[in-house]
């Protein structure tokens, strides 16, 4: 167990270095003063000064090995360059907006996770009855529902038509009131600091604010997991020891609860991380349909405006996220089956 | 042909096959269903005036104008063109990627597979849409180069399950007979140990296609797919988006811009995921109760 972490850890760096090496290969592709803007940790390259000056300046004209190292090193540090789109720089564009799409995926995967299992075990208790054929024809059509489709209807039906969920993140004297010096930020998730600041307006806010985009993302993963939980219902419900349970004379409940749902379980917790994956992509679409400020509007507006370190810096963060998240996930996978043996 | 009886069978891929023969011959009768003008590029969408404001359907312009009187009904009939050529592109590159990479891996083994397998992992790192807006923001918007990274980052799946498929075909009597009487490497792998693992790949792979199109449409949506006026569904979309909220006393104004090109994203999509669906469960020899 340990060494198998271990590696997994070693490999960390492999990874990293593979994803940066290809980011880094697509960025020597680009322009003079696109790159410029990406080496270059300050606003100057806003500024129009001399663009011979500034290659000097920064030694821009090094040999490829030389520059990846010391771009490395740079991203290290924290310095991921300069976002024109923004107007400030990257690591801080991202610290900023950052909580923002952590609460709403925060909030998106609680009622994925509960309504998806628990959905999907009922549609595998009746399995091919009309309940399942329901439950099931009801997901494929949400699945196969793009999310800016589904948002947009979302968007027009609760803003447009009955006025109740606003896009955006706060409404603008909620937006004065946060930016307040007597309003104090502990996450810069604006429904848990609220109610930390006892601020209950804001707190009603805030929510009515990310209920539309939670629905929307919700929604697609919801399917999901439903999905996933039903086959692996009905895979373990036709298992040997089902057959036994029920045989010795055990109720329904008792067999189902006591013996099939835990086992079932298990492979539901191998796709939290693709979800967890596709929850980052879909927030793009959904922040931007729901004009919602967090990471997700943040690179959909770089890249419309080819704002590249912008989109380099989220996307090499996200990396770094999806590798942490892997590896967890694989640890917890081994603790809850202990048929899973990690070499 | 079992399997494609059985889907035949289950009325809800029935019901995903009809569907999806019915944008088949969309697609097919496009030029009759929806004339071009002469000597002009067909994909482009018409448009019927000037003036931004969508107009609502009329006799003449049956689903109405878009955004920039783009003719609705011209964009959805070649848009099923666009989507099927997307889907169809990127799944065969994806496929013939992973069984080369896959295949490679898997017979040779030792380092080899070793190297190519964490190259997988590395990829498989990459956060997919994002990695795609990384690619789309530095080589600039367009369907191409949507296209490219949606192949870079999607082979992987397709080379680990052929590696496995592979990996339990190949140590069966008839490859070890073959290499016994000294087939070349290239030969066996191409004619003994392909055919007998590639039909669930590719059957997955082909599945995939609504998926894909939800990728195109949704980055076309964002404004990095294909160019205005092109005749794309999630370009349609979002030339709704500016228009969705109606104007004061009357929200659902311009309707038609929304539900016509998202009902056809979504009839789409639903086909080849209700034949998936039943797909997975013939395919699927355990959950056969």
């Amino acid at each position: 167990m340990l060494s198998y972490i271990v590696r997994r850890l070693l490999f960390l760096p492999v990874v990293l270095f593979g994803v940066t090496a290809l980011i880094f290969a697509l960025i020597s592709t680009l322009g003079p003063w696109t790159r410029v803007a990406t080496f270059v940790p300050s606003p100057d390259a806003e500024r129009h000064v001399d663009l011979e000056a500034i290659i000097r300046k920064y030694n821009l004209d090094d040999p490829p090995l030389k520059m990846y190292l010391r771009w490395v090193k740079n991203l290290l540090q924290g310095n991921l360059g300069w976002s024109q789109s923004s107007h400030m720089t990257v690591t801080e564009a991202i610290a900023r907006r950052f909580p923002a799409t952590l609460e709403l995926t925060l909030f998106a995967v609680i009622p994925v996770i509960i309504g998806g299992i628990f959905l999907g075990v009922i549609s595998a208790l009746h399995h091919n009855k009309p309940l399942d054929h329901a439950t099931r024809i009801m997901a494929i059509t949400l699945w196969s529902m793009p999310d800016f489709v589904l948002g947009l209807a979302v968007l027009m039906v609760g803003f447009g038509v009955l006025g109740w969920f606003p896009p955006g993140r706060l409404s603008a004297w909620a937006e004065l009131e946060v930016l307040k010096e007597s309003f104090r930020s502990f996450t810069g998730m604006y429904t848990l600091d609220s109610l930390l600041n006892l601020r209950l307006d804001i707190f009603w806010d805030a929510l009515r604010h990310i209920i539309a985009p939670v629905f929307t993302l919700a929604c697609l993963w919801w399917a999901f997991m439903l999905r996933i939980t039903r086959s692996s219902m009905l895979d373990v419900l036709n298992q040997d020891y089902v057959r036994t349970a029920r045989a010795k004379g055990l109720s329904e409940k008792t067999v189902i609860k006591k013996h099939a749902l835990g086992n079932a379980l298990i492979p539901v917790t191998t796709v939290a991380s693709s979800m967890l994956l596709g929850l980052l992509g879909g927030v793009m679409i959904v922040e931007t349909v729901f004009n919602y400020p967090g990471l997700g509007l943040l690179t959909s507006t770089a890249a419309t405006r080819l704002d590249v370190p912008c989109v380099v810096g989220v996307a090499l963060f996200y990396a770094v996220i999806l590798v942490v998240v892997n590896l967890v996930v694989d640890v917890l996978y081994s603790i809850i089956d202990p048929r899973v043996r990690l070499e | 042909m079992n399997i494609f009886k059985r889907l035949l069978k289950n009325r809800i891929s029935l019901l995903g096959l009809i569907l999806l023969l019915c944008f088949v011959f969309v697609a097919i009768a496009a030029p009759w269903l929806a004339p071009p003008k002469e000597g002009s590029d067909p994909y482009r969408i018409p448009r019927r005036g000037w003036s931004l404001e969508p107009t609502p359907p009329t006799a003449q312009y049956p689903l109405g104008l878009t955004q920039g009187q783009y003719d609705i009904y011209y964009g959805l009939i070649w848009g099923t063109r666009t989507a099927f050529r997307v889907g169809i592109i990127v799944i065969t590159f994806r496929a013939l990627i992973g069984i080369i990479l896959g295949s490679i891996a898997a017979y040779y083994g030792g380092l080899l597979d070793e190297i190519l397998m964490r190259f997988t992992d590395i990829f498989m790192s990459f956060p997919y849409l994002i990695g795609v807006v990384v690619f789309v923001s530095i080589f600039g918007p367009g369907l191409n180069n949507v296209m490219i990274p949606l192949i870079a980052l999607g082979w992987m799946p397709y080379a680990r399950m052929i590696r496995g498929n592979i990996l339990a075909i190949k140590q069966e009597e008839y490859v070890l007979a073959a290499r016994a009487i000294g087939v070349s490497d290239f030969k066996i792998i191409t004619r003994h140990i392909l055919p007998n693992s590639i039909f669930p790949v590719l059957i997955q792979a082909s599945m995939q296609i609504g998926s894909i199109v939800i990728s195109v449409s949704a980055l076309s949506f964002l404004g990095l797919g294909a160019p205005e006026g092109y005749a794309d569904w999630g370009q349609m979309l979002s030339f709704a988006r500016n228009w969705m909220l109606g104007e004061q006393g009357n929200v659902l104004k311009y309707w038609f811009t929304v539900v016509y090109p998202g009902l056809a994203m979504v009839l789409f999509v639903l086909s080849w995921n209700l034949i998936g669906d039943a797909f997975r469960d013939i395919m699927d020899p355990r959950i056969q109760a």
